[in-house]
């Protein structure tokens, strides 16, 4: 085990999986001699040479379509965006391509592609730079989705991404990179897709959250706990495939359950989770699923009134306690 | 004139009976004496008898109804009767029927009246199910949730209450520790009675006998392949043979004199090391080839082990004193007990001696250590009245040995020969020299 933050996971499974197989190369806006604007590509370059750490002109749309086509010809592409919310620039390369080729080819062709980048609040990006977009790509069937709230997880999905034959979006939260945490060393450390961590035990409510949403719903539940109310912290880790057997599982022992997520509250995906709760354990439920997300609201440019669109701790103890009738 | 009949007291501290049930029904005929119904209070169950006879005008208070003592439960007269006078004596006694309600009721946000408008009671799917599953009748239970829904929290507060148990079940409940919301009352309207405890305790005693389930691994599955491979391959006999163990206790003593301790099992040990060299065919292992005579002994100590046993292995034992042999056994015993026995340490065995004596086996039969021929089963010393030569009877030290050999390698009669000759040797050990 080791200590790492966030970014320099991502970066070490970068060059550990470069290392193993030749056809993993990196491409994207300045990550070559910048090493990308949150440093989750430095030092590549100097390792990998330019052939395998490609910088690309700001045309979005133009290089994830390489990328596909890259993975299409059997090499295994990790794209960044350096913003998620640009994925929208390449949304006919994603979502009718790379999610539909292996489908259309009859599984003939494979498109082992991983689109990652960073998204969410923290830095007052303002509305086109705070995004957090991961919901939009759960809808379109071919696209697996990846959202990492730890160090370790961080490394252990980005491993399972690269090596897995589907294209993948892999969520970051800009965040989170300067987060702490133990990473194993072993360099077949993986996590599998579908299987969510239960990040805490508990007997009276079960909380599903991600991302930067674990972090803050753990400060939320220390405040609980204190007030004796047992909380069941669940982080999906993937969103497709998504984990309902142990969220489920965990619904049927608690009766309660509260989603929290920092992407927008409607048609986010706590909303369907909480209607595959309420289908799979609805004679479990003591309570309306309670569902948290940003208000409908561009992302505000100014920090405080950002951090005012996105669930507050004190929202999130309130959910609970709704749930509980106190 | 008709007569109450009242929640009799039974015993110095009831202040409460529950009615198990009406043995005459409303409109029969109770006869003086005769039993009219049956009642548990918190020591017992009983069947009550009517204080009149006449006819069961009226019963006031239903079964499973927990009443307080000298409170009118029914009624006895003549058909026809006017008992209003006699029922309103008792006007309290209606509201009291339902005290879950009113204890609840004290908490409840939105009046349960508002609640169920119309007829239809909210409830949560979760604590529709709990009610379902303890056999509550929800209906009656004030609601805390939203606009005075039903949640799982009222359904347990219902049960915790314990109104739903007679006062006999709730103190064998209490002295036995049994969680009465866990148990599920047969009594009239589901209330627990004291056979719902009791049957509760069983179920958990039988809970609690269960069975324990031991991996079959590791050295058990060895033990467990090897004693069956060497009762299907080998022709196992045996011969038993008591031995005077009085001159070997005399080697113990002289040996202790001198400062040195020297065990039976040592002087055994030595013995049958010597017996092997004169009987060599009991020192042989059954090959392919042939039968393979060793003309060298590495004998084998059996070692109980926590979780097994294992068979040390003290090569060429038969060339070292008995002392050596004492001082290699309590070496190899001690690594065996602490897991360090090198494979070479039990490994190569040429014979076996298994020594139980110390859990006061007169004698018992072992299982050969395969590939070898043959093992040596030893029992305890016992103080034994034996007759001797002169017909006298004399108290003696006496062992019982039981050699189990392979039949297809050595005969009865050697075999016997072998026993023999360590019964000789230890009786009398100066033919060692």
């Amino acid at each position: 085990m080791a200590i790492k933050t966030y970014a320099m996971a991502i970066k070490d499974v970068l060059a550990e999986e470069m290392r193993r197989d030749k056809n993993v190369f990196v491409m994207g806006e300045d990550i070559a001699e910048q090493g990308g604007i949150f440093g989750c590509t430095r030092g590549l370059l100097a390792e990998f040479g330019p052939e395998r750490v490609r910088n690309t002109p700001i045309s979005e749309n133009a290089f994830v379509g390489t990328g596909v086509g890259a993975a299409c010809a059997g090499l295994r592409p990790v794209v960044e965006l350096m913003y998620m919310d640009f994925a929208y620039l390449a949304m006919d390369q994603l979502l009718n391509q790379a999610a539909k080729i292996r489908y259309m080819f009859g599984g003939k062709a494979k498109v082992p592609l991983v689109i990652r980048g960073q998204q969410g609040i923290g830095r007052g990006n303002a509305g086109q730079h705070s995004q957090s977009v991961e919901s939009l790509f759960m809808h379109i069937p071919g696209m697996k989705v990846a959202c990492p709230s730890t160090p370790a997880d961080a490394a252990g999905l980005l491993r399972t991404a690269i090596r897995d034959d589907n294209p993948v979006m892999f969520f970051e939260h800009k965040a989170l990179y300067a987060t702490k945490g133990e990473v194993p060393d072993d360099t077949e450390f993986m996590v599998p897709f579908g299987k969510a961590n239960i990040v805490k035990a508990g007997t009276d409510v079960t909380i599903v959250c991600s991302l930067l949403y674990v972090n803050r719903t753990m400060e939320a539940v220390g405040e609980l706990e204190s007030e004796g109310i047992s909380c069941e912290v669940i982080d999906p880790r993937t969103l497709v495939p998504l984990d309902m057997d142990t969220i489920v599982a965990s619904v049927k022992k608690t009766g309660r359950l509260v989603t929290v997520h920092e992407a927008h509250r409607t048609m986010g995906f706590g909303t369907e989770i909480a209607a595959s709760v309420t289908e799979q354990a609805f004679s479990y439920l003591d309570a309306p699923p309670e569902r948290l997300g940003a208000k409908m609201c561009t992302l505000p440019f100014n920090l405080g009134l950002e951090n005012a669109v996105v669930p507050q701790k004190d929202e999130i103890k309130a959910a609970v306690k709704r749930t509980l009738y106190r | 004139m008709a007569t109450k009949v009242i929640m009799p007291k039974q015993g110095l501290q009831m202040t409460e009976g529950t009615i198990i049930s009406w043995l005459v029904k409303e409109g029969g005929k109770a006869v003086k004496d005769e039993p009219l119904f049956e009642m548990e209070t918190d020591k017992l169950t009983i069947t009550m008898d009517a204080p009149e006879s006449g006819t069961l005008l009226k019963i006031v208070r239903g079964e499973g109804e927990t009443v307080p003592i000298t409170e009118t439960i029914a009624i006895v007269g003549e058909p026809g009767e006017d008992i209003s006078k006699l029922l309103d004596a008792a006007p309290h006694q209606e509201k009291a029927q339902q005290p879950v309600v009113q204890e609840m009721a004290a908490e409840v946000k939105t009046p349960p009246a508002e609640r169920t408008a119309g007829g239809r009671v909210f409830i949560s799917p979760r604590a529709k199910a709990l009610a379902q599953e303890k056999s509550v009748d929800y209906a009656g239970i004030a609601g805390s949730g939203t606009d005075g829904m039903i949640v799982e929290k009222d359904v347990r507060a219902c049960l915790k209450s314990g109104a739903k148990a007679t006062p006999l079940a709730k103190k064998v409940a209490a002295i036995n520790d049994v969680a009465l919301e866990d148990v599920k009352g047969t009594g009239a309207h589901q209330k627990i009675v004291r056979a719902d405890i009791l049957g509760a305790m069983t179920a958990r005693k039988k809970d609690a006998r269960g069975e324990t389930l031991v991996p079959f691994a590791g050295m058990r599955k060895v033990i467990a392949g090897r004693m069956v491979e060497s009762l299907h391959t080998a022709a196992q006999t045996t011969h038993q043979i008591s031995v005077d163990m009085t001159e070997a206790g005399q080697i113990r003593e002289a040996y202790k004199k001198a400062g040195k301790k020297v065990s039976y099992n040592d002087i055994i040990a030595h013995v049958v090391c010597r017996a092997l060299r004169d009987y060599p065919m009991m020192n042989a292992e059954l090959a392919e080839e042939g039968i393979r005579i060793k003309d060298y002994v590495n004998l084998g100590i059996a070692v109980a082990l926590d979780n097994g046993l294992i068979v040390p292995v003290i090569n060429d034992a038969d060339l070292m004193s008995v002392e050596e042999i004492g001082m290699v056994t309590k070496e190899l015993a001690e690594k065996a007990k602490a897991g360090k026995l090198k494979p070479d340490e039990y490994k190569g065995g040429t014979f076996t001696i298994s020594n139980l004596g110390m859990f006061g086996l007169d004698s018992f039969v072992a299982i050969i250590n395969r590939p070898e021929s043959g093992i040596l089963a030893v029992g305890k010393i016992t103080q034994t009245p034996v007759a001797t030569d002169s017909n006298e009877v004399v108290i003696r030290p006496m062992m019982v040995l039981t050699l189990t050999y392979d039949h297809r390698v050595v005969d009865g009669a050697p075999a016997a020969q072998f026993l023999a000759r360590v019964k000789q040797y230890l009786e009398q050990p100066y033919l060692l020299f």
